[in-house]
């Protein structure tokens, strides 16, 4: 036997009726921290606050690891040794290993055990360890679905409700995991609206990590001007996208304190999780990158994409090498940039456009498995659709830094 | 009675924090809007971020001077230690930094920095939430022992 | 035999999971932290059981992708004991989910959890009384410092299918 929804309300009442019994208990301080925290008012100071908290932290904390102690091991120990003692130097596997036998930092070097090991433990190991840490705290504190009923208004404007800000909040992570967030939203539309900004416009932490250590000073104005383009994409997505946004109810959980042990596990599996995955990649992105070097092959695309990338966006064609290396991570993409001779400007607008165009490799396979779990016939639409929009904004968002660069006439 | 008093003199002290925190707050953001900085003494309004420094103080003066109307209130007094907290996110990371930055040997000195470097980094002149830290502990000490008081008299 | 945790978001149905089977699903404290199903074993009286961990949901009419997997897992394992696992702050609230897959004539043990944030917040349930109205095992929980969890696990065996209409008779609603 079923009982109709009404019927079980009333059953519950008279369950409840029968076995709970409330005790005096009046408002406690933590009670009512945690109701002017999701005030506007009052919650947006606040939020200000932790987020300037945050920053400081991280920039406090990878200056520390990579300014302090690696860039001086890499640079002034391990690439000088390696210089000297690898055999074969100008040949296949000293170019592959070691890279240019005349480069003085490991940016430069660009081979699989000097810029590889260098971006992988040396720069983005310290910068996503210091951005779990904050991850973590923000997830087991309860402080995380506050920011989202602070945040609600604004992400209504374009289709989507508060929530929304967990995958945003994760994919500062990683995107791969933010993808996969995603299903906590309704229906498809924001589903497929949420995946496709998150991996066009959020960078992670180990992109972010990146660009601190090769534009410090710009990092500020590109992070502004992603997020105006995930919101003016956003906006207008949810203007051509059939489909309902509808509204939910949040239901906000009470402040905890994150416990040590907690913490130390989340960190364990994520910082393992890197390791295992992502320097691989780092590495098979370095071997890519100088075989096809070694071969001619980015010349030789350098020279038929130039038009596009000297015109359009007004960035040197040796950005090619960087673009395919985006493919697989971003983080060395965006390293390999800095031995590339340029403006600032260039620069600025080359980091950007490895930001928007295509999502890494790892963040890609999520997106179509996510497409092909919404039944079989939307995944093409789901990745046709995520590859349309893709295209649309890098030209778009692209070409109007140029624009911009023009007007200040420093292009 | 004696209450009454300890309430007064409270809010009389929160009164002058939110209205130092303001003011900082306040000169902080005009200064960075005209590009200046400033080093006055032992005092200094400069480095990255002053303009949201500068906001976030703004916005703790402005808490703790709502927070004295009807102090009584659990919901004022929150008001009062999330100011508080906001100064120490602040001065916290100024510390932070301080600690981590003095540590390192920089670019042409050894693995770790010479026992002068070391203290350098610590010297004044500092940023003004680093001065409204400590006045910032009392606000929290004078709520825990109202809460208390509160507690006992309501079992009493 | 297997067993399925069941329950709302946030309430600790991964802690639950963690506990049981010394796994390591992540906890968070936002509702929706799972959003895909994990399978883990325990030792129930000499025999390896499976548990399965699934994302939070409010009832069995999933409103999203991840409330989808949980209802999904539930209807794939007809054999299994359902741990319902409950906020015992928000009793009436898990109390319908748990009703709902009674209906579903699947054997359930309650775990009311989160326990002593109701103690804190003088909420007072009777236990035995709950117990006996809706003819199932209620144990109360702290998954978090694993209070009552051992308790949990023996009662699962007690775990039996109950007619909705006895608990209708037993409640007083007719
Ligand atoms: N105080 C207290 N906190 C608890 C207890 N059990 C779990 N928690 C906390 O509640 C939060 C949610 O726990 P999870 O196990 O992630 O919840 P879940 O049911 O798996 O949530 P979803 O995966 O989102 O459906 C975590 O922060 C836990 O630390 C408990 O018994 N007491
Ligand atoms: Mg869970």
């Amino acid at each position: 036997m079923e009982l109709t929804v009404d019927e079980r309300w009333d059953l519950i009442d008279k369950i409840s009726k029968q076995t709970i019994t409330f005790g005096r208990y009046s408002h406690t301080l933590k009670d009512a921290i945690a109701e002017i925290t999701v005030k506007p008012l009052t919650g947006i100071p606040i939020a200000i606050a932790v987020m300037y908290g945050f920053w400081s932290f991280f920039g406090a904390f990878a200056g520390f690891f990579t300014d302090g102690f690696f860039v001086k091991i890499f640079d002034e120990h391990w690439l000088p040794w390696l210089q000297k003692v690898f055999p074969g130097e100008g040949g296949f596997l000293y170019y592959i290993l070691v890279g240019d036998p005349t480069a003085d930092n490991c940016f430069e070097a660009f081979g699989m055990l000097t810029s590889g090991l260098f971006v992988a433990i040396g720069v983005v190991l310290p910068a996503i360890i210091a951005f779990y840490l904050f991850l973590i705290i923000m997830e087991d504190s309860g402080y995380l679905p506050r920011l989202a009923v602070l945040i609600d208004t604004i992400l209504h404007k374009i289709g989507l409700h508060g929530f929304a800000i967990v995958p945003i909040v994760l994919s500062l992570g990683c995107n791969v995991p933010a993808v996969t967030a995603t299903r906590t939203l309704e229906t498809k539309k924001q589903r497929f609206m949420m995946a496709t900004l998150l991996a066009i416009f959020i960078p992670c932490g180990a992109q972010l990590g990146m660009m601190i250590e090769i534009i410090p000073g710009y990092v500020g104005f590109v992070m502004l001007y992603l997020l105006i383009g995930f919101f003016v994409t956003g906006f207008v997505l949810n203007k051509i996208i059939p489909g309902r946004s509808p509204e939910i109810l949040m239901d906000v959980p009470p402040y905890r304190m994150p416990t040590v042990r907690n913490i130390g596990r989340k960190m364990w599996m994520r910082v393992k999780g890197f390791l295992f995955v992502a320097i691989p990649f780092v590495m098979l992105g370095v071997l890519l990158v100088n075989v096809l070097y070694w071969w001619g092959v980015i010349d030789w695309l350098a020279d038929i994409l130039e038009p596009v990338l000297s015109a359009w966006f007004g960035v040197p064609k040796e950005t090619v090498g960087p673009l395919l290396a985006a493919f697989l991570r971003k983080d060395l993409a965006i390293a390999q940039l800095s031995a590339i001779e340029m403006t600032t400007y260039q620069l600025i607008t080359s980091v950007v456009l490895i930001n928007l165009y295509f999502p890494c490799v790892a963040t890609f396979a999520m997106i179509l498995k996510e497409g092909k779990e919404g039944g079989c016939k939307s995944a093409p639409i789901f990745l046709l659709g995520s590859l349309a929009t893709l295209v649309a904004t890098v030209f778009l968002f692209g070409g109007l830094l140029h624009l911009i660069w023009i007007i200040l006439g420093v292009a | 009675m004696r209450n009454k008093i300890a309430y007064d003199i409270g809010r009389v002290y929160l009164a002058i924090l939110g209205i130092v925190a303001f003011s900082f707050g306040a000169a902080e953001i005009m200064l960075s809007i005209t590009g200046k900085e400033l080093e006055w003494g032992i005092l200094e309004m400069s480095g990255d971020f002053l303009a949201w420094r500068g906001l976030i103080l703004l916005f703790t003066g402005l808490f703790y001077m709502v927070s004295i109307k009807n102090f009584t209130d659990i919901h004022q007094q929150a008001k009062a230690v999330m100011a508080s907290v906001m100064i120490w996110i602040i001065a916290g990371m100024q510390i932070f930094g301080m600690i981590m930055g003095s540590i390192p040997g920089g670019e042409e000195g050894g693995w770790f920095s010479s026992g002068e470097n070391f203290l350098a980094a610590y010297s004044a002149p500092y940023i003004p939430s680093l001065f409204l830290l400590p006045f910032s502990l009392v606000v929290i000490y004078y709520i825990y022992r109202l809460r208390r008081s509160e507690e006992r008299e309501r079992e009493a | 035999m297997k067993i399925l945790l069941m329950g709302h978001p946030n309430v600790g149905k991964s802690v639950v999971f963690n506990r049981l089977t010394g796994a390591n699903v992540t906890e968070s404290n936002y509702p929706g932290t799972t959003v895909d199903y994990s399978k883990g074993y325990m030792r129930l009286e000499g025999e390896d059981v499976e548990v399965i961990d699934v994302p939070g949901t409010f009832s069995l009419e999933p409103k999203d992708k991840a409330e989808e997997v949980a209802v999904k897992m539930l209807e794939k394992n007809k054999k299994s004991a359902i741990i319902c696992v409950i906020d015992s702050v928000k009793l009436e609230r898990g109390l319908y989910l748990a009703l709902e897959i009674i209906e579903e004539g699947y054997p359930v043990v309650i775990a009311l959890n989160m326990w002593d944030i109701a103690q804190d917040k003088k909420i007072r349930i009777d236990i035995d009384k709950l117990s006996s109205i809706l003819g199932v095992p209620v144990v109360p929980t702290t998954a978090i410092s694993g209070e009552g969890i051992k308790e949990l696990v023996s009662t699962i065996r007690k775990a039996a299918p109950v007619e909705i209409g006895r608990i209708l008779k037993r409640s007083g609603v007719v």
